[in-house]
């Protein structure tokens, strides 16, 4: 029973880590790709385009896949502990 | 306005480090001179310093509790200054899945360990008990022994390494919530902000000038005078 209550609300935390973390990545990309304008507009290119180029290159990338870990790392360090401490 | 926020500055931090003082994993250099069992019936005061009964058992009201009598070597100031032996009592409860995190459900084969080194005879056997929680002996509350293990010497310091990890993972943990905060209210909060503010801003604009940046956007909230 305990076990179950650590799954649910240790999933519950996660997804509310797993959401945040989303959004602030995507935030931070966003500001880097629009100092990057600043400094050196590209030719031929609104900056609005610039910015929509460089998002959907991060939302197919490998960063934006690494966050999953948020759900990976926890059950690790838990399986770890429970392997040293028993 | 000023002394309040110390006030509760310092409530919590002292709420936090007590709660990580009880939490953090201690090591002791401790002889076993005896292990026992106690019948316990918990208060409503000692209860939440007990842990629940066997991972793999039912919750009664009262219970049998585990004990491992020590004489250990004391220590002070975080475990820098040593003194003599004192005696110490640990108690042997299975943390089970829940708080606090360590995922014990050995306690019976630590009880066969602890009464396998059973010392009471020169020379003495010394271990390190790995323990978290207080002795409280008004409220009749033990540290939870983790786990046992020989210690080399008498005068041997372990070094707090899990502790150390812990809170690199803590501050680090912290820092990053803080980068989190600051982005979305650089990115989201102010904008916004900036957009309310605007109207707000030329009826009191040197007083707004003043103000940070939330409280000027708390002050959007509030009625215009």
């Amino acid at each position: 029973m305990q076990f179950v209550r650590l799954v649910v609300f240790g999933f519950v935390i996660l997804t509310v880590l797993y959401v945040c973390i989303t959004y602030y990545s995507r935030s931070v990309r966003r500001e880097k790709l629009e100092n990057r304008w600043e400094d050196s507009p590209v030719e031929g290119m609104t900056r609005d385009d610039y910015i929509a180029k460089g998002m959907a290159k991060y939302e197919s990338g490998l960063r934006k896949k690494l966050i999953v870990l948020v759900y990976i790392i926890p059950p690790i360090i838990i399986g770890t502990i429970i392997y040293f401490i028993n | 306005m000023r002394n309040i926020r110390r006030f509760l500055r310092i409530a919590l931090f002292l709420i936090v480090g007590l709660f990580l003082h009880y939490v953090m994993p201690q090591q002791d250099i401790a002889r076993v001179t005896s292990t026992e069992i106690i019948r316990t019936d918990f208060s409503t005061f000692n209860r939440m310093f007990y842990a629940q009964a066997d991972a793999g058992a039912a919750e009664n009201p009262t219970r049998d509790l585990r004990l491992i009598n020590t004489e250990r070597k004391a220590t002070y100031f975080f475990g820098l200054i040593r003194g003599g032996n004192e005696t110490m009592v640990f108690r042997n409860e299975d943390t089970g899945w829940i708080y606090p995190p360590y995922f014990k459900f050995d306690s019976s084969d630590l009880q066969a360990e602890a009464a396998a080194s059973i010392s009471t005879a020169q020379p003495y056997e010394w271990v390190i008990v790995r323990h978290y929680g207080w002795r409280i002996r008004f409220l009749s509350i033990y540290p939870n022994a983790v786990s046992v293990r020989p210690a080399p010497s008498e005068d041997y310091r372990p070094f707090p390494w899990i502790n150390l990890v812990i809170f690199a993972v803590l501050i680090g943990g912290l820092l990053f919530l803080r980068a989190m905060w600051a982005q979305f209210r650089e990115r989201t909060v102010d904008p916004l902000a900036d957009r309310v503010g605007d109207q707000y801003d030329h009826v009191s604009a040197d007083i707004s000038e003043r103000k940070g940046r939330v409280s000027r956007w708390l002050g959007t909230w509030r009625k215009k005078k």
